[in-house]
């Protein structure tokens, strides 16, 4: 009788923490799927405003059509990469803002309001990736015990992948964001 | 805590409603009415000092309360690593979440022991802020995550509207030095080694002094003939810390190590006070690697004393150094600051809006998020 109570109390504790575990999975799995898409519209937001300035820049003649041309060119492909090209495209579009950005002159008004929406949308790519980042490292930490993964308890979910871009904004930019996070 | 009353006027001065749930011990004081009590705090002794925290059932309702009735877009909590009113919170939250840390223990051996059983409650934080590197590396090493920095803010108006006590800095100048004066950290001694060969040369220039200790000891730490130079005020109120930096010629933070921020240096920068501070990481980022204040040799009173000498002679040099320190400052005002966090709580509302499980969302309906 004794050891029935026991049997039937230990499935009970177990049953119980395996259904927490899961539960906690799956919230976690919630949030790294928001981060993510958080992180997406931060990306396209970055590339927008790079479109925006180098076509406002080349009309107003304070990039050479070559530089501006190729910061447009990157912001494009950046915004249209597959999902295993996004972080190199992203990468070469921090490449172009940082060779573009030092040259632009901020001369007009128009110029400094595209500046600083830039530099808001950079800084918010670096506020997203790392939390995003944050949101797979606390996933994966749980995906890897032992026993989420012998009993399968991540169900289809793919295990999340870290995003990994170099995203320093251009020095020019941080001084328009002075508070924005290192 | 100051941090939070100064970030919750900032939001509320940008237009948004804000509601702070915290600890009251003295229920018959005003509080500001985007206060709500949770409670008193019970002291604990920990690590040589007295923490004040809140826990226990009638916070805990509370804190469910106040969630329920808030409906609020966005939860910021502080420091939820302590165990206290924070995590209370946290475990009865959910929708989006964001955490500031405010502690800069990298060593904590506490923290590294709790870090596994709060695991399962942090996880639900979606944006973690940290005030200071200091506190980045902290959440680094024992929290298994990653935060972004915003610093704390200054109310650059306050101090730059505030008046001089009568009669400073006067006509031979003045120095000033804020902090605990018996904390060897703060360097005070540093200074006063400088001090003392500058005030034989310089009849008329005097080192005022503001900052809780022992003030006569101090006093008998220096020689005799120049004792009637040193004023010292002891602990002075916000308002007095305001018109302290106003009274000075140049504000001196002679610190030698254990500062994670330099908020001392930024409200100097605000009263429009030069600044001479040690070459310590955190102030010459503060200062903008020299540009908008002064650097010297860790604890090398020679160094400072040159520096003090040449900047006394030199108004033009010191009005460089104000211009260059107004410019810098305006990023740490709290309005700036305020905007940073809201940049944050977009993220984490963007984030939480495009969290596909229904049943997720179902379950923050039901706690009485949006």
């Amino acid at each position: 009788m004794l050891t029935v109570v026991a049997v039937v109390t230990g499935i009970v504790v177990v049953a119980t923490y395996l259904t927490w575990l899961a539960g906690r999975l799956d919230r976690l799995h919630s949030r790294t799927d928001g981060a993510h898409a958080s992180l997406d519209a931060q990306l396209l937001r970055r590339a927008a405003a790079a479109i925006a300035i180098a076509s406002y820049a080349a009309a107003a003649e304070v990039l050479t059509v070559p530089v501006a041309r190729a910061l447009t060119g990157a912001a494009r492909a950046a915004s249209t990469a597959a999902t295993e090209e996004r972080e190199s495209a992203e990468n070469d579009l921090s490449r172009a803002l940082h060779t573009a950005v030092p040259r632009i002159e901020a001369r007009d008004a128009d110029l400094r309001e595209l500046l600083a929406d830039l530099a808001t949308a950079c800084s918010h790519v670096v506020l997203a990736r790392r939390f995003y980042n944050d949101a797979v490292r606390d996933t994966c930490s749980i995906r890897k015990r032992r026993l989420v993964r012998a009993l399968r308890l991540s169900g289809h979910a793919a295990a999340p992948t870290y995003f990994d871009i170099d995203d320093t904004p251009p020095a020019a930019l941080s001084a328009l964001d002075p508070a924005q996070p290192t | 805590m100051g941090h939070v009353r100064d970030l919750a006027e900032a939001l509320i001065d940008a237009g948004h409603d804000v509601s702070v749930l915290a600890p009251v011990d003295d229920e018959s004081h005003p509080i500001p009415a985007y206060v709500v009590p949770a409670g008193r705090t019970v002291p604990v002794r920990y690590n040589g000092s007295v923490a004040r925290l809140v826990f226990g059932p009638i916070s805990a309702r509370r804190a469910r309360r106040w969630l329920r009735d808030g409906q609020f877009d966005v939860l910021h909590l502080h420091s939820p690593e302590a165990l206290s009113l924070s995590l209370i919170t946290l475990l009865q939250a959910s929708g989006p979440i964001v955490a500031t840390f405010h502690a800069a223990n990298p060593r904590s051996r506490v923290l590294a022991a709790l870090s596994p059983a709060l695991q399962p409650a942090l996880e639900k934080i979606q944006g973690r802020i940290a005030v200071s590197p200091a506190a980045r590396r902290t959440i680094v090493e024992h929290l298994h995550g990653d935060a972004v920095l915003i610093p704390n803010g200054v109310h650059v108006q306050a101090f730059a509207d505030a008046q001089p006590f009568p009669g400073w800095p006067g006509e031979g100048g003045a120095i000033g030095f804020l902090g605990r004066i018996d904390e060897p950290r703060k360097g005070l001694d540093v200074l006063l080694e400088a001090f003392c060969p500058l005030a034989s040369q310089r009849p008329g220039l005097r080192l005022l002094v503001a900052g809780p200790g022992d003030v006569e000891a101090v006093r008998q730490a220096v020689p005799p003939p120049i004792q009637d130079r040193l004023v010292l005020l002891g602990r002075v109120s916000e308002e007095d810390k305001a018109r302290f930096y106003a009274s000075v010629d140049l504000y001196v933070a002679p610190n030698t190590g254990g500062e994670s921020f330099g908020i001392v240096l930024l409200e100097a920068m605000a009263a429009g006070t030069p600044v001479v501070a040690s070459d310590l990481d955190a102030f010459r980022r503060v200062l903008d690697d020299g540009r908008a204040g002064e650097l010297f040799a860790v604890q090398d009173s020679g160094a400072l004393a040159d520096t003090l000498g040449r900047l006394l002679d030199d108004p033009t040099a010191r009005r460089a150094l104000v211009a260059n320190g107004t410019a810098r400052v305006r990023a740490y005002d709290w309005s700036a600051v305020a905007r940073s966090v809201l940049g944050v709580y977009d993220m984490v509302r963007l984030a939480s809006d495009s969290e596909p499980s229904a049943e997720e969302s179902a379950l923050s309906r039901a706690a009485g998020n949006p």
